[in-house]
């Protein structure tokens, strides 16, 4: 019997991680764009390995497709986005370790750069060791920060002398970022053009300024370190897609990208303009490096394990970042983590007036192992005050479609709007409130749906509603003395139309951040009650509490 | 067998050694002149100037090294200021018209802490051709040592015990097992053993060790070098038994180990076991996280289709089964295939 000549129309979707390799085929489907098959696996099996995994689904999808399918799919259009690979190495040099070197070091991260020395004339080191410190490093830029707006400080110049001294000439770009008088004092240190100048990082005691460094710091990665083509850069792609979905959909986004080893949170508005920011080890691997880390994970995850086996999971992390947890506890500690790390990477993200819709991407969140998690990742993380959707990119699309034309993003955005995102559902999230007592009364009407008495949260509880995938609610949300939902209130109550997912409606009255009891066993226990409210399967029309 | 080994040069070194010389661990490949303490040298004074306008008549900008005599400042009507010793100008402070100098110490050696030959040498760096084998490490403590090998354990899973540290271990560098605390750590520290290769170590432990060292060095009195090399994984996980046989049939060659960039330099050793992502049915493997971390198995099959584990994540999955007779199924990203040495 002859094999049927198939005709197929499709596209690769490839997102290339530092740890995970993630492809998607997408092809015509009763004349409408669909992703049907997806893959995943770590970036050192190699290409190869991805497609065969792509074809044994697409093959066992359709059997007709057998024997053509190989050739099709090396035919098909290749959308793809990889990790900046290399990322550029900076060194920070300034005058105080707590004001310019640690606005300086945000400066930095937050444009994607990786500092590897951070040398300030108060870190206790001597000045040899200072010397010898930045004598070994190898980085692609050097920063330079100290003094502020009022004054030029001579140990501002004495923190140029030092990388005058440490930098060979003709070597990676200065970047001065400190007292503006002192501009010209530093770039007569170093030769013609190896300085640049920008805005003092902290300009007074009280105040900091990261954005100008950041900014000239990322043009400057795309340009002399990344020299790829920066559209595919998932860094760049990831928040041009968010944007292009933004203006599409008229929602002001919230995006967060945790990756393996860096981070990205875009903030796109209803016209798709969007701000974008890299934490270059704002990932899972740099979750070893924040402060108290794996003390305050086991706090948080209340079922990881203590602190020691949670430090072991992180570093863990660190070394092999492309492993999956295999128990539970490895999972939670994990889980926990990017907890931490999405609280990090929005800490100063201006989600004033709240945004309509956040969006998780990256394995550890959109590829959780139930939508409950992801969920609790980000509400936990983000804390998105007000009436949000929340929805995963569990296939990696956005990554890839951003790495399109201008127009080609919406376009694409558009065709695959069935499988572009899995929505989680809605949550409502307030602050402030009395322990014990009324947070939120809300009134949930459901089209087609008998009446229901309005449901109350008191603060510190945390209550799920179902609400399935495509349905919508009107809620109507009363607060209790003290409680905020962020929008100033010009009336008692509260309308939103909210849309259902995977979880359903979370009316979530724990506060911003979320506080935790001091005592372990309580604490646990209250981790425990919250874990369950989010997961449990509940019957239509039955709340879910803790 | 053979590897590079590189040694960055800082900006001011000059170097001791050339192209085709062959160099022992200890020996000296380049020197350089750290700076000491900054100190005041009077500016504005001696050129009869105000602070302020002293600042115009400064030679040479921040961050030039100044031999001893040179010119620092020059007011052009005949008054100069000359440095009294090789020093490093760090600045010139407007307010009290004084230069701030750090005189540079004399000579310090950079060390290779390899045995080799030089195959290459410029300004930036000294490559030294090591014959022997390397092995990396997943994490580490600690500088460059050198030393003799010498296996502690009997076994790859065994946990080296403080008390198999002994006067022998002195100047060695010592192999344990699955785990070392903090207090064999220190302990071997004490015994002026050169360095530790673990296959595993609880993070707690090397935190509690550095904690203790930085506090010794705050209070001075600690000399020479200690290093520690984490090969497998951290937590109490053992080594692979190919690469512990491997480790046992070198005891007693010389080594160098470089701790925090977690490298191991074996001299005259054969290849050691190697490793490779993707393993297949019927590979030797080891499993890299809990419950099974470290462990070395056989690959029986792959699964087909994505298969969940306990932690509920579905992923392609292998059935192993484990030299301890335990069959279990882990995710093949888990998973290393362990490739056979030659001859074996």
């Amino acid at each position: 019997m002859s094999t049927p000549h198939v005709q197929t129309d499709l596209a690769l979707v490839i997102d290339v991680g530092s740890a995970w390799a993630k492809a998607g085929v997408i092809g015509r489907v009763r004349g409408r764009w669909r992703l049907v098959a997806h893959a995943a696996q770590p970036t050192s099996w190699g290409a190869a390995e991805l497609r065969a995994a792509l074809l044994e689904q697409l093959v066992a999808a359709d059997p007709r497709l057998g024997p053509e399918m190989e050739s099709h799919l090396a035919k098909a259009a290749r959308i793809e986005c990889h990790t900046a690979r290399s990322g550029g190495r900076v060194a920070v040099v300034a005058v105080s370790r707590e004001l310019s070197g640690s606005a300086a070091r945000r400066g930095a991260e937050a444009a994607g750069w990786r500092v590897s020395e951070l040398v300030t004339l108060d870190d206790g080191r001597t000045l040899a060791e200072r010397l010898a410190v930045l004598q070994a490093v190898e980085v692609d830029a050097w920063v330079l920060a100290g003094g502020f707006e009022d004054g030029a400080s001579p140990r501002a110049l004495e923190a140029a002398a030092l990388v005058a001294s440490a930098r060979r000439r003709g070597g990676a770009p200065v970047v001065w970022a400190g007292t503006a008088e002192l501009a010209r004092g530093v770039a007569a240190m170093f030769e013609p053009d190896a300085t640049t100048s920008v805005a003092n990082v902290r300009p007074d005691p009280r105040r900091e300024d990261p954005e100008p460094l950041r900014a000239h710091l990322q043009a400057l990665l795309r340009t002399a370190v990344a020299a790829e083509d920066e559209s595919h850069l998932a860094s760049i792609s990831f928040p041009r897609a968010v944007g292009a979905l933004a203006a599409t959909s008229g929602l002001r986004i919230l995006g967060v990208d945790l990756g393996a080893r860096s981070a990205t949170r875009v903030l796109a508005e209803p016209d798709g303009t969007f701000a974008s920011l890299v934490h270059a080890r704002g990932g899972l691997a740099g979750a070893v490096a924040l402060p108290g880390a794996a003390a305050r994970i086991a706090r948080l995850a209340g079922d990881a394990g203590d602190d020691a086996e949670v430090a072991d999971v992180l570093q863990t992390l660190r070394a092999r970042p492309a492993t999956l947890p295999q128990s539970h506890e490895e999972l939670s500690a994990t889980q926990a983590a990017a907890r931490l790390l999405l609280t990090a990477l929005v800490d100063d993200a201006d989600t004033a007036g709240g945004v309509d819709l956040v969006i998780g991407a990256g394995r550890t969140i959109a590829c959780a192992p139930q939508p409950a998690q992801a969920m609790r990742m980000l509400l936990d993380g983000v804390r998105p005050l007000g009436v949000t959707q929340l929805a995963v990119d569990p296939a990696s699309v956005l990554g890839p479609l951003g790495s399109l034309f201008d127009d080609e993003v919406r376009e694409g955005i558009s065709l695959l709007s069935d499988d572009l995102l899995v929505p989680l559902g809605s949550a409502v999230v307030c602050r402030g409130g009395e322990a014990g007592h009324m947070a939120l009364r809300v009134t949930v009407h459901r089209p087609g749906w008998p009446g229901q008495a309005p449901i109350e949260v008191r603060t510190g509880q945390l209550q799920v509603v179902p609400l399935g995938r495509g349905q919508e609610a009107e809620l109507t949300i009363e607060t209790g003395r003290g409680v905020s939902v962020g929008a100033p209130r010009r009336s008692p109550r509260i309308h939103a139309t909210v849309t259902g997912g995977s979880v359903g409606l979370v009316l979530d009255a724990r506060g911003v951040p979320i506080g935790l009891p001091r005592r372990g066993d309580d604490r646990r226990a209250v981790l425990a009650g919250w874990r369950d409210a989010l997961a449990r399967e509940a019957a239509p029309g039955a709340e879910r509490v803790a | 067998m053979s590897v590079v080994h590189r040694v960055r040069l800082p900006v001011d070194a000059v170097p001791t050694v050339a192209v085709g010389d062959r160099v022992e661990p200890a020996e000296v490949l380049a020197t350089r002149r750290p700076p000491g303490r900054g100190r005041s040298l009077p500016v504005a004074e001696p050129l009869f100037r105000s602070a302020q306008s002293a600042a115009d008549c400064i030679a040479v900008q921040p961050g030039t090294i100044l031999e001893e005599g040179d010119l620092l400042a020059a007011d052009g009507e005949g008054r100069e200021v000359r440095v009294p010793q090789a020093c490093l100008l760090l600045g010139y402070d407007t307010y009290d018209g004084t230069a701030m100098i750090a005189p540079l110490g004399g000579a310090e050696p950079i060390l290779g802490h390899v045995r080799g030959e030089v195959s290459a040498l410029d300004d930036e760096s000294v490559e030294v051709q090591v014959a022997g084998s390397l092995l990396t490490g997943i994490g580490g403590y600690g500088g460059a040592v050198h030393g003799e090998l010498r296996v502690a354990v009997h076994h790859p899973a065994e946990e080296l015990r403080a008390a198999s540290i002994d006067v022998g271990a002195t100047g060695r560098i010592v192999v344990g097992g699955s785990r070392a605390s903090a207090e064999t750590l220190t302990r071997a520290r004490a015994m002026g053993v050169a360095g530790i290769v673990l296959g595993g170590v609880l993070d707690r432990d090397l935190r509690d060790f550095e904690t203790t060292q930085a506090r010794r060095r705050d209070v001075g009195g600690m000399s020479g070098e200690f290093a520690v090399l984490v090969l497998a994984g951290f937590g109490k996980v053992g080594l692979d038994p190919a690469l512990f046989a491997w480790l046992v049939a070198h005891d007693g060659h010389m080594a160098s180990l470089f701790g925090e960039v977690g490298r191991l330099y074996v001299y005259d050793a054969s290849p050691p076991p190697s490793r490779r992502a993707l393993p297949r049915a019927g590979d030797r493997v080891i499993a890299h996280r809990r419950p099974h971390a470290g462990a070395a198995g056989e690959l029986l099959r792959v699964l087909d289709g994505l298969h969940a584990v306990p932690s509920g994540l579905a992923s392609r999955c292998g059935l192993v089964r484990f030299e301890d007779g335990l069959t279990a199924i882990v995710p093949l990203a888990n998973l290393e295939a362990t490739e056979p040495l030659p001859g074996s």
